[in-house]
């Protein structure tokens, strides 16, 4: 409701008389139109509408005294909004306005763990969930104490020994190497029948790898993946897996390619023999450039060895056994070796591997000598 | 004028009614609260309903406002009076801080207070300097006053009639900017809220946004934001700075771990650092992430062209989300 307030009438009035009234509530009125006659000191003054509009109320009955400024008469609509200072941006989208009186009720139910943020961050750092934990301190306050406890009772809950020396570093490379390559595996075997003395392959094999090596030399590289830069080497040093009751060891044989058969086989038993006396010094174990795995001679045919980083590939031998073969329509019983191949696709093609590994199996059919 | 949609303004105009009517003691006074009604009509139709006498136009002297005011309230009046902007408010601190506020404990007792002092607060409504402060920190620090500051029409309504019963001093704080937004339907039914506990406007598990005033709009509105990024943020609009419903706040950061206090007024020593220092007081142990604070900047309002980058909006209410968010 918009007020209209008993004008000041001139001559110093400051209250009026109401006669009578000339409009009622509900009329529609228009500006300057007669509203109602009131007697001051002096006279009988008819008051008109300021603007046009529809009464809302009227204030005071015939024979009321109004002072000037009162509410004489109320127009329908919104009130004066104000002689604002600035701009009030008004309407919005109507909320429905519901609040909890103080504390939402989830907040009385809940109990978390009770941890200073050092104690927190210890638990994150140890992996330690404190929600499972029953605090040792002040008001179930869990301390650095209890946390060190937690993961001391995890370790002890699994019981188990800890591994240690050539196992744990097998444990440790492998995992990484799990996580690092991208590994393929291909197979073919070796028609051994031109061989005259067909039941220790490893130093053919090894001279056989140096002769693929030279089909394919992206086989004997080291990758970087970081940095996704490879180097290919010049010469070819295997590394040997040997099985030991300690664990994998891998020796290398340096330089394959340029040594002869005898003395790869000198170099090949003493380096067993190193293994077996752990007498091996570290340094003859690193830097193989290429890995064989000889695992036939314990049994197995086929498998897909680990290539180690930042080798790129390795070759698995299975054990030799008699086989019926198909020769010019005929079936006849020859020695097969078969082989197996993991190469790290990050580095290597394909198509690279299995000319390596083709070039690998025509060496090794050629006959001995 | 029951179960109308009310702006805060006029959810304000129907509880001074209200009170006015129900007690003959309830006086208002301030400049241009009379006959013009106030100059946002706050104080509209109070003159034509119970008279000059209790509707009174002052000089443009707020000494003397809160002067009179004061000595009102000590012989037995319930005075409400208005300073037209909170930038206008510094002539009347003498007495609000030693009058008014040390009362009762002067008297040992045997007087005591009972005025509201209104006054709108806040930025973001175009006006020029002086008008727009939010120092709501400067009253807070005071022993003795009550601050209270509501942030919808409901809670104007329920918690300006709690202000005119209360026995000592309020200071009424009203968000200028929210005077005419988002009006409701309200039913002028005489209940009183209580003025010393927060309000739990969003009930959520990640974070609680704790905010209050005009602020308290754009922190719901990053609550709906973050809603739709599947966080879930409690929102506490906490009403009364003074006292602080520390409990309520408490008891909902136990719950979430993490805080975000969202205020209009500049940073430093404002009633967002007595809550953030309050909070590691008693929840550090539970607490997730550091609290942060989303505030105006250490500098006087600026004139509206850069008002919108003086007050807090919601884009950087969600910087501060993140930030706590980030701590797994």
């Amino acid at each position: 409701m918009k007020y209209f307030k008993l004008p000041d009438l001139g001559e110093g009035l400051q209250e009026a008389e109401i006669v009578e009234w000339h409009v009622k509530a509900g009329d529609q009125v228009k500006a300057d139109q007669l509203l109602v006659s009131v007697e001051t000191a002096k006279a009988i003054v008819d008051i008109p509408a300021p603007y046009d509009g529809v009464v809302a109320k009227t204030f005071g009955s015939e024979g009321d005294i109004l002072h000037v400024g009162e509410p004489l008469l109320g127009y329908e609509g919104e009130a004066d909004s104000g002689t604002v200072v600035g701009r009030l941006e008004g309407g919005g989208e109507e909320q429905a306005d519901s609040f909890f009186v103080g504390a939402a009720p989830s907040t009385r139910e809940h109990l978390a763990p009770r941890a200073t943020p050092a104690v927190r961050q210890l638990a994150r750092r140890l992996g330690v969930d404190l929600s499972g934990l029953s605090g040792s301190g002040a008001d179930g306050l869990i301390t650095r104490a209890d946390v060190e406890a937690a993961t001391q009772s995890a370790r002890d809950k699994f019981g188990g020994d800890k591994l240690r020396g050539v196992r744990r570093s097998m444990a440790i490379n492998m995992a990484r190497a799990h996580a690092e390559v991208v590994p393929v595996f291909i197979a073919g075997d070796a028609d051994l029948h031109r061989w005259t003395q067909a039941r220790d392959p490893l130093v053919r094999l090894a001279q056989a790898i140096a002769a693929a090596c030279e089909v394919e030399p992206v086989l004997n590289s080291w990758f970087d993946g970081k940095s996704l830069s490879i180097r290919q080497h010049e010469q070819l040093d295997l590394g040997i897996a040997v099985d030991t009751a300690e664990g994998l060891f891998v020796p290398v044989l340096r330089d394959v390619g340029a040594r002869t058969a005898e003395d790869l086989k000198a170099g090949i038993s003493r380096l067993r023999e190193d293994v077996k006396a752990r007498s091996i010094p570290p340094q003859e174990m690193m830097g193989a450039t290429l890995t064989l795995s000889n695992f036939g001679t314990l049994f197995g045919r086929y498998a897909n060895p680990v290539v180690v980083p930042p080798q790129v590939a390795i070759i698995g031998a299975g054990g030799i056994r008699d086989e019926p073969v198909a020769v010019d329509g005929k079936v006849e019983v020859h020695p097969i070796l078969p082989l197996s191949l993991t190469f790290d696709h990050r580095a290597v093609t394909g198509g690279e591997a299995a000319r390596f590994l083709k070039a690998l199996v025509q060496a090794l059919e050629q006959p001995e000598g | 004028m029951s179960n109308d949609k009310l702006s805060l303004l006029e959810a304000v105009n129907l509880a001074l009614h209200r009170a006015m009517d129900e007690d003959a003691n309830v006086v208002v006074l301030g400049e241009d609260v009379s006959v013009n009604g106030g100059v946002f009509r706050a104080t509209a139709g109070l003159r034509e309903a119970f008279g000059f006498k209790r509707v009174i136009d002052t000089p443009l002297a707020e000494t003397m406002i809160a002067g009179l005011a004061v000595g009102m309230a000590a012989q037995g009046l319930k005075p409400v009076m208005e300073i037209q902007f909170m930038g206008f408010i510094y002539p009347a601190l003498d007495q609000l801080v030693s009058h008014a506020s040390r009362m009762r404990n002067r008297t040992r007792g045997r007087l005591s207070c009972p005025m509201v002092l209104r006054t709108p607060m806040g930025a973001g409504i175009r006006a020029p300097e002086h008008h727009s402060e939010s120092t709501e920190a400067l009253f807070a620090h005071i022993p003795g006053l009550r601050v209270v500051i509501p942030s919808s029409p409901a809670r104007a309504y329920g918690l300006l009639l709690a202000a005119i019963d209360d026995p000592d001093p309020v200071i009424f704080l009203e968000p200028t900017r929210l005077y005419r937004m988002n009006p409701q339907a309200l039913a002028d039914d005489g209940k009183r809220l209580p003025l010393d506990s927060c309000f739990t406007l969003r009930e959520g598990s990640d974070l609680t946004l704790v905010s209050w005033g005009a602020s308290v709009h754009e922190t719901l509105q990053a609550a709906v934001k973050l809603q739709e990024r599947g966080v879930s943020a409690e929102v506490i609009d906490v009403a009364c700075v003074k006292p602080l419903d520390l409990d309520t706040l408490e008891a909902s950061v136990r719950k979430t771990g993490r805080c975000v206090i969202v205020h209009e007024a500049p940073k430093s020593c404002a009633v967002g650092a007595e809550i953030a220092a309050s909070l590691y007081e008693r929840a550090l142990l539970d607490l997730q992430a550091p609290i942060q604070r989303v505030t105006a900047p250490d500098i006087p309002p600026p004139l509206y062209r850069l008002e919108q980058l003086y007050m807090p909006g919601v884009e950087d209410i969600l910087a501060a989300c993140e930030t706590v968010l980030d701590y797994a």
